[in-house]
């Protein structure tokens, strides 16, 4: 029997490895798509508590959740795309203007 | 049954596919691994009675940013970059995924595992998705059209050539 408690576990943990994978990895592509996969998470944390009580609201919110993911998609790998051809590397170690 | 068997099998796919993404060191396997995480994910939207958002998701994320990330890896950045071990960012990142499991581990033994309800048929249909989406959400809907259309001129202007 799947309980709501099934999903909540599973988002968390998808959520808790993208969270590892945004702070430790070094190629701001993976960053990227490890923040896309913590977005994803929490997609689906809102579907099971809409499911749970019986409301369309949290379909609503994942859906507007995409939409926004899918603006920074677009915004983010421009941002890469500038950052590979000015620095020559995606190691986003090389982003260190503003570090003092 | 037979859908606690599939939960689980989908659960066990799409941690694998995270867990690629987040620990191999070539950025080609890691980005498939996301779109296999990102499959099973619209598998499992399905199960919880919304297919369209299924599908959406497996259009948008597994159709269009996984391609889009992939085409800048293979033409741009296809360096192999992997985890850095050992230093403290890496070793406070592992406690602070530890920390918020342990809280929502928290939070689920406070509240309990609730069973799912049955719903009425036309929950997460189209129809009823989109009677929401321009009647109590049509403001919310026009703000995020506009967001799309911004993201798309600043797209449009940071991948100019002259800008770098």
């Amino acid at each position: 029997m799947i309980t709501i408690g099934h999903y909540l576990i599973l988002a968390t943990f998808l959520f808790a490895v993208g969270m590892i994978g945004a702070l430790t990895r070094k190629s701001a592509i993976i960053v990227f798509l490890c923040v896309e996969l913590m977005l994803n998470s929490v997609n689906l944390v809102f579907l099971a508590l809409g499911r749970y009580f019986g409301q369309l609201d949290g379909a609503l919110f994942a859906f507007f959740v995409m939409a926004v993911s899918a603006a920074e998609a677009a915004v983010g790998v421009a941002i890469v795309v500038a950052f590979i051809r000015r620095q020559g590397t995606s190691n986003i170690d090389a982003a260190n203007l503003m570090k003092w | 049954m037979l859908t606690a068997i599939l939960f689980f099998v989908l659960a066990f796919t799409g941690f694998t596919g995270a867990l690629l993404l987040v620990f191999h060191k070539n950025p080609i396997v890691a980005s498939l691994g996301m779109a296999v995480s990102t499959v099973t994910l619209g598998v499992l939207y399905i199960f919880l009675h919304v297919p369209f958002l299924g599908f959406f998701q497996m259009i948008v994320y597994a159709g269009a940013v996984m391609v889009i990330a992939l085409y800048v890896i293979m033409a741009l950045g296809r360096e192999e970059i992997g985890v850095e071990v050992g230093t403290s960012q890496v070793l406070l990142s592992y406690a602070a995924a530890l920390l918020f499991i342990f809280y929502v581990y928290r939070l689920l033994r406070k509240s309990g595992f609730g069973a799912f309800f049955p719903v009425e048929k036309t929950f997460g249909s189209i129809q009823s998705f989109g009677n929401l989406l321009v009647t109590q959400y049509a403001v919310p809907f026009e703000i995020a059209s506009v967001l799309l259309l911004g993201a798309m001129i600043g797209a449009i202007i940071l991948s100019r050539r002259e800008w770098s």
